[in-house]
């Protein structure tokens, strides 16, 4: 008797399994839709549907009992992908595509409007790009390295490695640093950054203040029992 | 707060993430307020 | 409360859920905000900066002209491949120089390059006209265009 509830106990528990990664996939892949779309920037309306619908499928799934990832590791991972493709473009447009007609056209009126770092002195460098003072250092030292490093932690931390977590952790501190540093440097040098500029301080920090992925997911990742990331 | 029944460990914990939150935050407001103070000052 | 041990997520412990439900309406705050801003911003700079009266082009030389201060400078399109960057070695770029450099350049107003442009026609069509007018009686002088019409480029 025991053996027999036991042999069907682990079946109904491999049935459970199977379909909650089932129903766990059917929502990635909406979501995953909805990312690539709101990486790109300019078809983000496009995305957010998508990627809503796929968060609502996945919440369906962990009301009807399926074990399901958490919906803040679902949340956290894929908005560290969205902004760091986000910021991606824009610095590799900056350290690679300086002189293509986007970068020259889109990144000069972004510059000319919050941060004259992107306008003042634009392409003048033998690398060519942004000009300002310490500008260009931040630019490869957070594009090929944080920004990379954060994006394969993403994908590893959405599916629940314990690596992923780990290196979430690191990557986010990364931000910290980045964006003290960042800001720091933007406000030593702020004549460069805002004389002659549409909207200054007010409008630059309208416009990025809404990267602080990385402070919103530090107090999380610290805080989430590690138990549920495997190895 | 709520709940009695937290660890002491889980309350430390709780209590430098919020600490580590408002320093964040606090440095950027500052630079905030530091650039906001030079846009009044430099007409820019 | 009492049931919010059934509804706290894998990974929420009782002790976190208050601040992980702060943390989910902060993220979903950013996510939608990125979302927006990244649709968004490509369009409205395009309008403020003249598109679609000025092509993409113009508006790209406008900036050049106006970054290093120098009229005669176009905007390269296509740019040449291992070139030098585009504005090696300008000499025309106006600065207060010092220990915090401060550039010169104006503020650009809502659709502010296509006065700029026009403006700057509109004197290159009076100095023509200008001259014309004492190189002999030529027949006419260049009439002045209406240069409040967006013209096609004039190079």
């Amino acid at each position: 008797m025991t053996t027999n509830t036991m042999a069907a106990g682990a079946g109904a528990y491999d049935t459970h399994q199977q379909r909650s990664r089932a129903a766990q996939w059917r929502a990635d892949k909406w979501m995953m839709v909805g990312v690539f779309f709101m990486g790109t920037a300019v078809l983000g309306l496009i995305g957010l549907p998508f990627f809503l619908r796929g968060l609502s499928l996945q919440m369906r799934a962990q009301k009807a009992g399926f074990t399901v990832r958490p919906i803040m590791v679902t949340l956290i991972g894929y908005l560290v992908a969205v902004d760091s493709a986000l910021n991606s473009l824009g610095w590799a447009l900056d350290l690679i595509g300086n002189h293509t007609l986007l970068a020259r056209v889109f990144l000069m009126a972004w510059g000319n409007m919050f941060d004259g770092g992107y306008f003042w002195h634009y392409n003048e460098l033998w690398i060519g790009g942004a000009s300002a003072p310490g500008e260009k250092a931040w630019v490869v030292a957070l594009l090929p390295l944080m920004f990379s490093m954060r994006i394969a932690a993403a994908i590893a931390f959405l599916q629940m490695k314990r690596w992923g977590q780990q290196w979430l952790v690191v990557t986010c501190w990364f931000g910290v640093i980045a964006w003290a540093g960042y800001v720091t440097n933007m406000t030593i040098f702020a004549d460069v950054r805002y004389a002659g500029v549409v909207f200054p301080v007010v409008g630059w920090w309208l416009y990025d203040i809404f990267y602080i992925t990385p402070f919103l997911a530090i107090p999380y990742l610290h805080t989430v029992n590690r138990e549920i990331f495997s190895d | 707060m709520k709940n009695p029944v937290i660890s002491e460990q889980d309350r430390r914990r709780r209590r430098s993430m919020i600490v580590f939150q408002i320093v964040a935050y606090g440095f950027l407001l500052t630079m905030f307020l530091i650039q906001l103070h030079m846009a009044s000052v430099r007409n820019w | 409360m009492k049931d919010s041990a059934k509804e706290l997520q894998p990974g929420t412990t009782a002790a976190f859920a208050g601040m992980h439900q702060w943390l989910q309406r902060g993220l979903i705050v950013c996510l939608v905000a990125l979302v927006l801003e990244g649709a968004l911003t490509f369009p409205l700079l395009a309008i403020w900066y003249g598109w679609p009266t000025l092509s993409l082009q113009q508006i790209c030389s406008e900036f050049e002209k106006i970054r290093f201060n120098d009229e005669s400078r176009e905007c390269k399109y296509p740019y040449p491949l291992f070139a030098p960057a585009e504005g090696a070695g300008q000499t025309t770029a106006q600065d207060t120089w010092g220990i915090q450099p401060r550039p010169l350049y104006q503020r650009v107003e809502f659709r502010g390059l296509i006065h700029r442009r026009d403006a700057r026609l509109a004197r290159l069509a009076a100095a023509a006209a200008a001259g014309a007018g004492e190189r002999a009686e030529q027949p006419a002088p260049a009439p002045a265009r209406p240069v409040a019409a967006p013209q096609p480029p004039q190079n």
